[in-house]
C-alpha cells in the first residue's frame, strides 16, 4: 500500500513522453491523467512484488524458468476507470494484488509462468477511482 | 470529429521511427528503467538481437491516439496486449475501429478496437478502449 499524489509536473512529463503533448494535458493545473499514466505508480511503490510472491517462485522453480528480470515479459496491461480519471492535485492509495499463476507452454516449446496481478487506486474519499489489470510471464530463454 | 458508428475508423496515424531517445524518454517518464530497453548487451544475453523498446511506449501512444479523437476526460477502460517487440528504427502505425455502443452504470459507451502494426503489417499491439460518449 502506498500513497501516489498526482502531480501536474508528472502529467506533463508523461503526456510529452507518449506524444500526447495537448492543451488537456499541457495546459490544465487539474489535467485528467493520461490512459495509462497510472504506470507511473513505480515512483511511489514497488510494484510488482506479487511476482516475487512464494507461488510465482514455486511455480517458476518447478517449471524450470528463472524468475529473472531478462526473463519477465509483459503481456498485457488493463487500465479501468470508475468515472472521469484522476486528475492533478488529487492523491490516490494504492494496494496490490495477486490474481493467479498459471504455467503454458509458448509456440515454440518453452516453458512460460502467466502471472495477473491488479493494482487498486482509491481516492481519498475511499472511492475506487481506477484498477490495472497486469498480465506479465516469467519466459523460459532456451528450450531444455 | 468522425460519426461514431461500428465500422467507422479513426484516422490513422503514424509514429516512429522508434529512436533511443524515445525509449529513454519514456522509462524516465514511466519510471520503468529494465535495462532490456536501453542496454543491447543486456538485451542480448537475454536472448533479443539488440535493446527492445517498451511496449507501455506503445500502449502509451496508442492512448494519445485515441484520447486526441474521443476525449481525454472520457476514458473508462484501455486494454493493450504486447504481441511483438519493437526494435529502434521500427515504424509505427496506429489504428482504430469502432465495435459497438452500449450501455454501461448509466452511461453510453463506445468500445474500439485498437492496433499499433509495424510497417511489414505486423502486430504489435492490438487491444480494446472504451469512452464515454454524450
Amino acid at each position: 500500500m502506498a500513497i501516489m499524489p498526482i502531480e501536474r509536473g508528472k502529467v506533463r512529463e508523461y503526456a510529452v513522453a507518449t506524444a500526447a503533448a495537448r492543451p488537456a494535458y499541457l495546459d490544465d493545473p487539474k489535467a485528467p491523467v493520461p490512459p495509462t499514466f497510472l504506470a507511473t505508480v513505480v515512483f511511489w511503490t514497488p510494484i510488482g512484488e506479487t511476482l516475487r510472491g512464494p507461488e510465482v517462485l514455486r511455480a517458476c522453480a518447478e517449471a524450470g524458468v528463472p524468475a529473472d528480470l531478462g526473463s519477465l515479459l509483459s503481456l498485457e496491461q488493463e487500465y479501468v476507470f470508475h468515472g472521469p480519471p484522476p486528475r492533478a492535485g488529487e492523491t490516490l492509495r494504492t494496494a496490490e494484488r495477486l490474481r493467479d499463476v498459471r504455467v503454458k507452454q509458448t509456440r515454440d516449446g518453452r516453458a512460460m509462468v502467466i502471472i495477473r496481478f491488479t493494482v487498486d487506486f482509491h481516492d481519498e474519499r475511499g472511492d475506487l477511482r481506477a484498477e490495472c489489470n497486469y498480465t506479465s510471464a516469467y519466459v523460459q530463454r532456451e528450450r531444455p | 470529429m468522425i460519426e461514431i458508428v461500428p465500422g467507422a475508423r479513426l484516422p490513422e496515424r503514424t509514429l516512429g521511427p522508434v529512436t533511443m531517445s524515445d525509449i529513454v524518454r519514456y522509462q524516465g517518464a514511466s519510471g520503468d528503467l529494465n535495462p532490456i530497453h536501453h542496454d543491447d548487451e543486456f538485451a542480448r544475453a537475454a536472448g533479443f538481437p539488440a535493446a527492445i523498446s517498451v511496449g507501455m511506449l506503445g500502449a502509451g501512444w496508442l492512448a494519445a491516439y485515441c484520447t486526441e479523437h474521443l476525449g481525454e476526460e472520457t476514458i473508462r477502460r484501455f486494454r493493450t496486449r504486447f504481441a511483438a517487440v519493437v526494435y529502434r528504427g521500427d515504424r509505427l502505425t496506429a489504428s482504430a475501429e469502432v465495435v459497438r455502443l452500449f450501455q454501461q452504470d448509466t452511461e453510453s459507451r463506445v468500445e474500439l478496437s485498437i492496433r499499433l502494426r509495424k510497417d511489414d503489417g505486423s502486430v504489435v499491439i492490438d487491444g480494446t478502449a472504451e469512452f464515454a460518449v454524450a
